[in-house]
């Protein structure tokens, strides 16, 4: 196929035919299938074509689609071809283009580079980034383009000063003195309640907007409205979303979120823009996107009384007030967007932007509320999928991408609308009593995990933009799962339609999206299976990923007992797992009902003119504190109504000892978190002293973010390629031999580091990695823990050896890892298993704002788009307010006791093995133990390679370090000459950021190490160990020698109902490899394969993992439990 | 098509001594703003004008119309039912035909020699239909106007076909249903305060409905322009609006000189007096 280029450029390339291609069996071909039988040069012709095409091209979504297929050539299919040994390195200037979202520029100087240097596997992850950014970059900016474009949205951003004002309040709201009507003194409130919506079929996440843009046919979801409540607590469902409004007697706007316990005044226009400020930054966003206050107006530097005086009445203001009945956050049943929607429907009404002021919203009026409630989660940074606002529609509806059409604001753009149709399915159509039958058989809960489901939207849309076959594939099918449900929910088949959400989770979904199902799930199907057998009709996913809302379908008789069951199951898998995987709340069992009108509103008027019971409990105690005389007439008439509602509504008979119970917090709550706490550092050996004098230090300025690095003048150079010993290809015959003879004698032992928390697996949560289930491979989920348990076993059985595995913990980590692997038989390993307890622990610290602005303004900062950028300069200036005013250097003890301490850096993990007798133990099971391989626990690719440990014997080093080839994500320090020593450097200590791109190997933290040499360089023989005294002196000595590294750790604290919030946290830590900086040591370093030395650090690394080779290489190198 | 008769609405709770306060015309003559319309009207070549009032209103009104006054009828609309039913009481009076409709809280300045209710008469003439006068009006004034949605006539710059009308829309409304091509970015036709209108109206004006509901319906029925008067409106209603009217009458007019000079005499005074009182203040230092 060839196509004539814009520009002259003519040319004949496969790739750009695809992407242009009008028939749908072309453009709908796979890119894997043809890279995989493509050479080097030919994959790099075709780069060029899609460069200059890409450059070129008008169309959005063909733009797009070339920069997915030059993102995947360059991670996927380049690097694997691609020599791993050295090659031009990533140029920082590009790098710093990257970090400022100038993706051309970053492409220019990578490609530049790659002209005149020839590819490299760094300068291929480098492109890859910028292409991956900028193709995400384009579609968010038409996302925008086209909610800003949407007719009814427009004029908001027009309006840029109080005059212009086009809205005016609804008569029927201001209070009648000031209208002059009869009644004086009457005050009124508008309340819109909402249901939350389930997605019936799961769509195959079909619902992301850009996808619904690109192929609209394929966008399809069987959306209801649903009615909430938590069993055994609430009465009976609702809509679980409220939103109030009122216009009160001073000019400022009271915001209030029930559910979040927050509150503000709100005096300047400014502070409505401010998002991260507090938690009140979803009601702010229904001002702005409703055209209360219009989005043109900021920074306009007008006054909010002046926009008041306007829109409601000179020297009045309004009060907004969002109440969730308490469903957890990670429902998956789109709370956020359903309250945002309810909140901007209610402020449209409002302002006369809806016709009728209570009752449902007619069609158009919710397509506007839709279309506002995505202007509204753009403006907060958020974003959901366009089906989220669906309870704002009554029933059950099918939602449908719509082709564009002339007169579209994405006509000519992209071949979808940005807003979907929606056919709301009449009883005629689903009658009631399959409704009923629906409800009687489906039990929904929330497991308790809460994650973030970002990374699994992103990798969605990119497979299938790629067309990737199998994911493609299982797009199609899905579609044709929601063809059965529909045909299922016409039929009245129940059964049927749990069969078919079941093979819809076990088929395309996971085909699409492997990490959609995780241990915890599996492990309550399979309980469900076994208990209901036969009467247990089916599975269901909810949402982005399981774990959090789920579904369940049964035979409708046994629906009571399998709610019971199904909370106690929860409960007893959440306990074994909670170590494992992040939970954020107890698991609930839901109880709901289909919600038949949508969205409705209600005028409250006279005795009935109350906000919400949790309200008053929020509010009240600041109002008592104002003299009677102070209060306003309008505040004084509610006291009145309240006063009287608490004696004769049965809603808010609760509201007296609610309140008490607020008034007076000390008398519920309790100390006990600081006992806790007290009790942990007594007990894993916390060094009062030594944290005094770190506190000192970091007060005083002595040590700090910037106190990390290396004088300014240290030379920093980049090794010679004699330095290293290339071990991506094959090593010589007679050290692989040497290795076996090894291990055949006993000389090995694996460690496996295993005290951290993996916080940034889980966004800060606190989990243990190395129970963690991260991965399906051969066929089951498989902690990184019984991973490399596997590559030992598989050494053991190959070799003839018996590797004894020691996997060091820390105060978080033992005793999980320690129940677990006696619950899993030490997955059956039948060498020695030994824990290594931690013997250190240190308390986090407020950290300083000295410390924070470095971080944030002196470090290189990924830019993020316009408005995540505005969030984060808000959310910013409100951690530096937290730090200030917390104590900078205080103890953070804020928290749960475990994420108050931090294990203080793997350099302690290797000591601690001489002093807790773990060593000495080693010596006695082998008492020819020479070598340790240490690793840490996510180089899942890292087993006891014959040939390396040969390669480490006939070095006769001391320890030996493995390196990689640097890709643009590894950042964090590497192999360098500092001052002439050939040593392993933390990112950290690099006096500038871009000395660490003249680096060319990365640090795969994983080393073989001579036991006699390393006693001696502690100055101790193995005889010495038995002598605590005298090893710990030792260690104290080397200890003192090692640069201690003060560090800001993002740690989550939870609160509320399933809320999460993170707060960045001084920590201070030692690191093994400074190891290699000790002058009498004798080094040596190996360059490994990515497959081997990659760390698996974040979770949304996984798929490219998965996909690029990497997973096979593992599952080759392992040999699981068969069990 | 051949207008006769005039309607002229002054029954509105908060409007009805509008028409009774007094201007100098562009003439130079001190006359009652009723006069002016009622003047508006006959040069529009009507030969019979009905004014709804309140009930006893008559008789103020006969006296502020002055010579004039045998030109006019009027019918007392009995209960303040809203302006749509204020023109639905002058239905015996139109008896059928077509007529010219102003309000009572209007005045108007016409940039070329023909009157503002001529342009419009001689356009509904020339299109045998009904014809609302329009203005190109920024959304921030939606709240208080009628709005008219349609597309340009082909080959005559200033007439629009008539597809919807909204009654005060809200901004949003107006940006999904109003949108007429050709108008600058947020600008919406929004009614002049006159119209000539077909009989059928007569019969689409129920109690509390509006005028503009009822266009809307006509338009559905029958073809209805709008039409872009050269001119301006002053409604002497709003805040300032009776000044406003005033300035712009005295500008526009003869007096134009003497006026201007008034002003700014006025102004210089005021500025000199206060830079005085200032300058005085410094030497006392």
């Amino acid at each position: 196929m060839t196509r004539d280029l814009k520009g002259g450029v003519s040319g004949t390339s496969t790739l750009v035919g695809i992407v242009t291609a009008s028939d749908p069996a072309v453009r709908n071909q796979s890119l894997d299938a043809f890279c995989r039988s493509s050479s080097v040069p030919a994959l790099l012709a075709e780069c060029q074509s899609l460069e200059l095409f890409r450059k070129q091209c008008d169309n959005l979504y063909q733009r797009v689609r070339a920069l997915f297929f030059l993102y995947a050539i360059h991670r996927f299919h380049l690097p694997g071809k691609l020599s791993h040994f050295r090659g031009p390195l990533i140029p920082f200037d590009g790098y710093a283009h990257l970090l400022k979202r100038r993706f051309e520029e970053a492409i220019r100087t990578f490609l530049e580079t790659q002209a005149s240097g020839g590819p490299s596997e760094g300068l291929s992850s480098a492109l890859a980034t910028a292409y991956h950014d900028l193709g995400f970059q384009t579609l968010a900016d038409q996302v925008r383009r086209s909610v800003r474009s949407v007719r009814g949205n427009q004029w908001m951003f027009r309006i840029g000063h109080p005059a212009d004002h086009p809205l005016r309040i609804r008569r029927e709201l201001l209070p009648d003195g000031r209208v002059g009507q009869t009644s004086a003194g009457q005050d009124r409130i508008l309340r819109e309640q909402t249901p939350v919506r389930m997605d019936l079929s799961h769509s195959g996440w079909s619902d992301i907007f850009f996808l619904g843009m690109d192929f609209p046919e394929g966008a399809r979801v069987l959306n209801v409205s649903i009615d909430l409540c938590v069993l055994g607590r609430d009465p009976s469902p609702l809509p679980p979303v409220e939103a109030y409004l009122r216009v009160i007697d001073e000019p400022v706007l009271k915001l209030a979120s029930v559910d979040l316990g927050a509150s503000a005044t709100v005096e300047s226009l400014g502070e409505v823009f401010d998002f991260a400020k507090d938690y009140l930054g979803l009601l702010k966003a229904a001002l702005i996107a409703s055209g209360i206050v219009p989005p043109g107006i900021e920074g306009a530097g007008q006054s909010l009384e002046e926009l008041l005086s306007r829109v409601v009445a000179p020297g009045y203001g309004l009060e907004l007030v969002s109440n969730v009945h308490s469903i957890p956050k990670g429902s998956r049943l789109a709370v956020s967007t359903s309250l945002l929607a309810s909140l901007i429907a209610v402020c449209m009404r409002a302002t006369g932007q809806a016709s009728s002021l209570s009752g449902p919203l007619n069609e158009e009026e919710r397509r506007l509320v839709a279309a506002r409630a995505i202007l509204g989660e753009w403006l907060a940074g958020s974003g959901g999928g366009w089906q989220d606002s669906g309870g704002l529609w009554p029933g059950i509806k099918l939602i449908q991408g719509a082709l564009a059409e002339e007169g579209d604001p994405e006509f000519g753009i992209s071949r979808g609308r940005l807003l979907p149709n929606h056919t709301i399915f009449r009883h005629d159509r689903v009658p009631a009593e399959v409704r009923e039958s629906l409800q009687k058989s489906l039990v929904l809960v929330h497991g308790g995990m809460a994650q973030n489901v970002g990374p699994i939207l992103e990798m969605v849309t990119e497979k299938y933009l790629l067309r990737s076959e199998a994911e493609w594939a299982a797009r199609l099918q899905a579609g044709g799962i929601l063809d059965k449900i529909l045909e299922c929910l016409q039929a009245g088949d129940i059964q049927a339609l749990g069969a078919a959400t079941t093979q819809n989770f076990y088929g395309p979904i996971q085909a699409i999206i492997p990490w959609a199902d995780n241990l915890y799930t599996q492990t309550l199907i399979g309980r469900a299976r076994q208990e209901f057998g036969r009467d247990f009709w089916g599975f269901w996913m909810l949402g982005g990923m399981s774990g959090g809302g789920m579904g369940f379908i049964f035979a409708p008789g046994r629906k009571a007992e399998a709610q019971e069951r199904l909370a106690k199951l929860m409960q007893e898998a959440k306990k074994k797992l909670s170590g494992a995987l992040p939970f954020a709340m107890d698991p609930v069992v839901y109880d709901f009902g289909i919600n038949e009108t949508g969205t409705c509103a209600q005028l409250l008027e006279g005795e009935q003119a109350l906000l919400p019971q949790g309200y008053y409990v929020m509010m009240m105690p600041s109002v008592m504190r104002v003299e009677q005389q102070s209060l306003g007439r309008q505040r004084r008439r509610e006291l009145g109504r309240l006063g009287s509602a608490c004696r004769t509504r049965p809603e808010m008979s609760g509201l007296v000892s609610a309140l008490f119970d607020r008034l007076l917090p000390g008398a519920v709550a309790g100390g006990s978190d600081t006992q806790h706490l007290a009790a942990f550092l007594q007990e894993y050996g916390f060094d009062a002293t030594h944290h005094e004098q770190i506190r000192a230090d970091l007060r005083s300025g002595r040590i700090g973010l910037a106190q990390n690095r290396l004088p300014t003048n240290s030379i920093i150079e980049d090794p010679a390629a004699e330095d290293v010993l290339d071990a991506t290809a094959p090593l010589e015959r007679e050290l692989f031999q040497h290795g076996v003879a090894s291990l055949a004698r006993g000389e090995v032992a694996v460690v496996t580091l295993a005290a951290g928390a993996g916080s940034r697996w889980t966004q800060g949560t606190g989990v243990v990695k190395a129970l963690h289930p991260f991965c399906k491979l051969t066929g089951r989920h498989r902690t990184f823990l019984e991973t490399h348990l596997a590559k030992s076993r598989r050494i053991n059985s190959k070799y003839g050896a018996e590797l004894p595995h020691v996997i060091t913990t820390s105060y978080l980590t033992h005793r999980p890892i320690q129940e677990y692997l006696a619950y899993e038989g030490n997955y059956r390993y039948q060498a020695p298993l030994l824990l290594s307890p931690g013997r250190s622990v240190g308390l986090r610290l407020v950290p300083t704002a000295r410390d924070l602005r470095f971080l944030w303004e002196e470090m290189p900062q990924q830019l993020l788009d316009e408005q995540a950028q505005k969030m984060r300069a808000s959310l910013r200036t409100a951690l530096v307010r937290w730090a200030l005013s917390s104590g900078e250097g205080s103890d953070y003890t804020d928290n749960t006791p475990l994420q108050c301490l931090h294990p203080v850096g793997h350099w302690y993990e290797i000591p601690n093995l001489f002093k807790n007798g773990v060593l000495q133990k080693l010596f006695a099971l082998r008492p020819r133990l020479k070598h340790l391989m240490i690793h840490n626990i996510d180089t899942v690719g890292a087993d006891v390679d014959p040939a390396l440990l040969g390669a480490h014997l006939a070095n006769a080093s001391c320890l030996t370090f493995e390196v990689i080839t640097r890709r643009i994500e590894d950042r964090g320090g590497g192999l360098a000459r500092v001052g002439g020593r050939l040593r392993m450097v933390e990112g950290l200590a690099l006096p500038r950021e871009e000395d660490e791109f003249r680096l060319s190997y990365y640090s795969s933290n994983t080393s073989w190490v001579d036991v006699d040499q390393l006693l001696l360089a502690f100055g101790l023989t193995r005889s010495d160990l038995a002598d605590e005294a005298r090893v710990a002196d030792a260690i104290r000595t080397v200890s003192a020698r090692m640069p201690t590294y003060v560090t800001l750790k993002d740690v989550k604290k939870r609160w509320g109902y399933g809320q999460e919030d993170v707060y960045p946290v001084t920590q201070f830590e030692k690191l093994w490899g400074d190891m290699t900086a000790m002058p009498e040591l004798k080094c040596a370093f190996l360059l490994v394969p990515r497959f081997r030395g990659q760390q698996l650090k974040d979770q949304a690394q996984l798929d490219g993992w998965l996909r690029d080779g990497s997973a096979e290489f593992v599952e080759s190198i392992s040999e699981f439990d068969p069990d | 098509m051949k207008v006769r008769k005039a309607v002229i609405t002054a029954a509105g709770k908060n409007q009805r001594s509008l028409p009774l306060q007094t201007l100098i015309d562009s003439d130079g003559i001190q006359k009652s703003a009723l006069r002016i319309i009622v003047e508006e009207a006959l040069s529009a070549g009507v030969e019979a004008i009905c004014v709804v009032v309140s009930p006893g209103d008559e008789e103020s009104y006969r006296e502020a119309a002055g010579d004039l006054r045998n030109w006019l009828h009027f019918v007392e609309q009995p209960a303040p039912k809203g302006y749509a039913n204020a023109i639905a009481c002058a239905r015996e009076f139109t008896a059928h035909e077509p007529f010219l409709h102003l309000v009572g809280d209007h005045l108007y300045w016409s940039a070329g020699p023909t009157r503002c209710a001529r342009q419009l008469t001689e356009t509904a003439a020339a299109e045998s239909c009904t014809v609302s006068a329009v203005q190109a009006t920024r959304e921030s004034m939606l709240p208080y106007y009628g709005t008219v949605g349609g597309r340009r006539v082909a080959g005559k710059p200033r007439l629009y076909l008539i597809e919807n009308v909204i009654e005060k829309p809200t901004p949003t409304e107006a940006e999904q249903r109003l949108l007429v091509p050709g108008l600058r970015s947020g600008h919406y036709l929004c009614f002049f305060g006159m119209h000539v209108l077909t009989p059928a109206v007569m019969n689409l004006l129920e109690d509390g409905s509006s005028l503009s509901s009822a266009l809307a319906m006509l338009a559905g029925k029958e073809r209805c322009l709008a039409a872009e008067i050269e001119g301006l409106r002053y409604d002497i209603g709003v805040k300032y609006g009776l000044l406003t009217a005033q300035l712009a009458l005295a500008l526009g007019g003869k007096d134009r000189e003497g006026v201007l000079a008034h002003l700014v005499e006025l102004l210089a005074s005021r500025e000199l007096s206060q830079a005085g009182v200032a300058g005085r203040g410094e030497e006392g230092q």
